[in-house]
């Protein structure tokens, strides 16, 4: 579908529902933060309406800015602070791929042994020597899409909220392997389903605009700290179960109730089973 | 501690200020980095002394946001607002020299301290050169105060920046050169700094050993 159609219908979408909702996405509630680290909720949505190119009810965010004038997208490339930081990201990249290598040719056998990570195929995970991903055009849009992960105040409580050693494979949300040798379908799928998983950990919103929402993360939470307490009986899990949960649970988290994940979770591993 | 070249820095400005500045030191995700980057900023283009050590103090701030929360809000808004000040250099020196060369001065400082990785921003390579150039024209080299600050920015970055980029640094050679030989006006202060930086890249840029006894007198 051409550009222009695809606007034409949206158009048309938006002037059935023009008068029905009021304002932004309630789901976009200060979840992220600005360039300056900020809570970026009011601004953008301010600068949505002023834009006037967002003639929808949708926030600003979820739609490619138009390049309106000097602060685009394009427009800031050229900025030294954006330059910086993409020379920065580039240079990481390839460290951390150095690292990468080191660490899983060092330790081939051991990694073959335990071999619990998310993966669409257990394909990838055997020689993984020659199935690294290397070209840089991809590693930089699959960092860039992390760190825009990361970049969200639910990234900062979950690593605050669960230290590394208590996180559990298929429980917890992990960080997809960009060095792997993945399709941009599944890549994509994977990168969804972190976010989605880490919404979990989303701050309650203030004022108790969204109650509902509040009550699920709330219970979510809680979910969380039972499955701590759990934690033993994790263990006796076999591997190759979590190795499927983990794809498979992935599923449920389209839902976007974190109560729902939990609980589907330990029906869906005995009917694997 | 190093602390000590910054307190001193950080002396000169009022007390607002000082405690601002102490608190990004130690706590930057509690105060407004933006403010305090334009603070700096601001302040090194006053303020010549200050302009020659702002960069180990937004070093020191880049890090510790580093360190606090991975971010880096702070050096973002410091080089863009730098960016804005590059931008308009040509009115800035028309309006006051001594601002342009305190210009001079952050920029080539902020490239010696803020690194990427422990590589120099390529971001500020241009710029950098594009400063310099711009004190090897004939208009500037007649300005001791202009040719003083080139000279001091060479000795403290020429090699690295000759490294990133051998040609402009060339380029900026042939017009030091021209000038020291054929440009008419030249203070006898300025022509002596002049073959001094001359005689300071024939014998490689970084070798600080090799100063001659000229500058040290």
């Amino acid at each position: 579908m051409s550009n222009w159609t695809r606007g034409k219908r949206r158009e048309t979408r938006e002037n059935e529902h023009e008068n029905g909702s009021s304002g932004p996405s309630r789901w976009s509630h200060c979840r992220k933060r600005g360039v300056d680290g900020s809570l970026r909720a009011n601004r953008e949505e301010d600068a949505g309406r002023e834009k006037g190119g967002h003639s929808d009810s949708r926030n600003a965010s979820f739609t490619t800015p138009e390049g309106t004038g000097p602060v685009s997208r394009c427009g800031r490339k050229a900025d030294w602070g954006t330059q910086v930081e993409n020379d920065e990201m580039k240079r990481d990249v390839h460290r951390d791929m150095q690292r990468y290598r080191r660490r899983i040719l060092g330790a081939e056998v051991t990694q073959r042994e335990r071999k619990i990570s998310s993966g669409s195929s257990g394909s990838c995970d055997s020689k993984e020597g020659e199935h690294i991903e290397t070209d840089e055009a991809v590693l930089l849009r699959r960092q860039k899409q992390i760190n825009y992960g990361k970049n969200t105040l639910a990234y900062d409580r979950y690593i605050k909220e669960v230290p590394k050693h208590i996180r559990q494979p298929g429980v917890h949300p992990k960080t997809p392997n960009k060095f792997r040798k993945y399709s941009r379908r599944s890549w994509d799928q994977q990168i969804k389903l972190w976010k989605v998983k880490l919404h979990a950990w989303d701050p309650p919103t203030e004022e108790g605009q969204d109650k509902v929402l509040d009550d699920i993360e709330e219970l979510g939470i809680d979910d969380v700290m039972d499955i701590e307490l759990d934690f033993p009986d994790f263990q006796n899990v076999p591997a190759s179960l979590t190795t499927h949960s983990c794809s498979l649970e992935g599923a449920d988290d389209c839902s976007g109730t974190p109560v729902k994940i939990q609980k589907t979770e330990t029906t869906v591993q005995p009917d694997l089973a | 501690m190093e602390n000590s070249a910054e307190e001193y820095r950080i002396q000169s400005l009022d007390m607002d200020t000082q405690m601002l500045l102490k608190t990004a030191l130690k706590d930057p995700s509690s105060v407004n980095l933006e403010k305090v980057s334009d603070i700096l900023v601001d302040q090194s283009l006053k303020d010549q002394v200050f302009s020659k050590e702002a960069g180990r103090i937004c070093y020191t701030i880049v890090q510790a946001e580093a360190k606090q929360n991975n971010g880096n809000v702070f050096r973002r808004s410091l080089l863009n607002r730098l960016q804005q000040e590059f931008k308009s250099r040509e009115e800035t020196r028309a309006r006051s020299l001594q601002e342009w060369v305190c210009l001079v001065t952050f920029i080539c400082n902020i490239f010696d301290y803020l690194k990427v990785n422990n590589m120099p921003m390529v971001a500020l390579v241009h710029p950098v050169y594009d400063c310099l150039i711009r004190l090897s024209k004939p208009d500037a080299l007649m300005n001791e105060e202009e040719v003083d600050c080139l000279v001091l920015q060479l000795h403290r970055i020429g090699e690295q920046l000759e490294k990133v980029n051998g040609p402009r640094m060339n380029e900026l050679f042939y017009l030091l050169r021209d000038g020291f030989l054929l440009q008419e006006g030249i203070t006898s202060m300025a022509r002596l700094l002049l073959l001094e930086i001359l005689e300071f890249r024939a014998g490689g840029l970084g070798a600080q050993r090799h100063r001659p006894q000229v500058l040290l007198q």
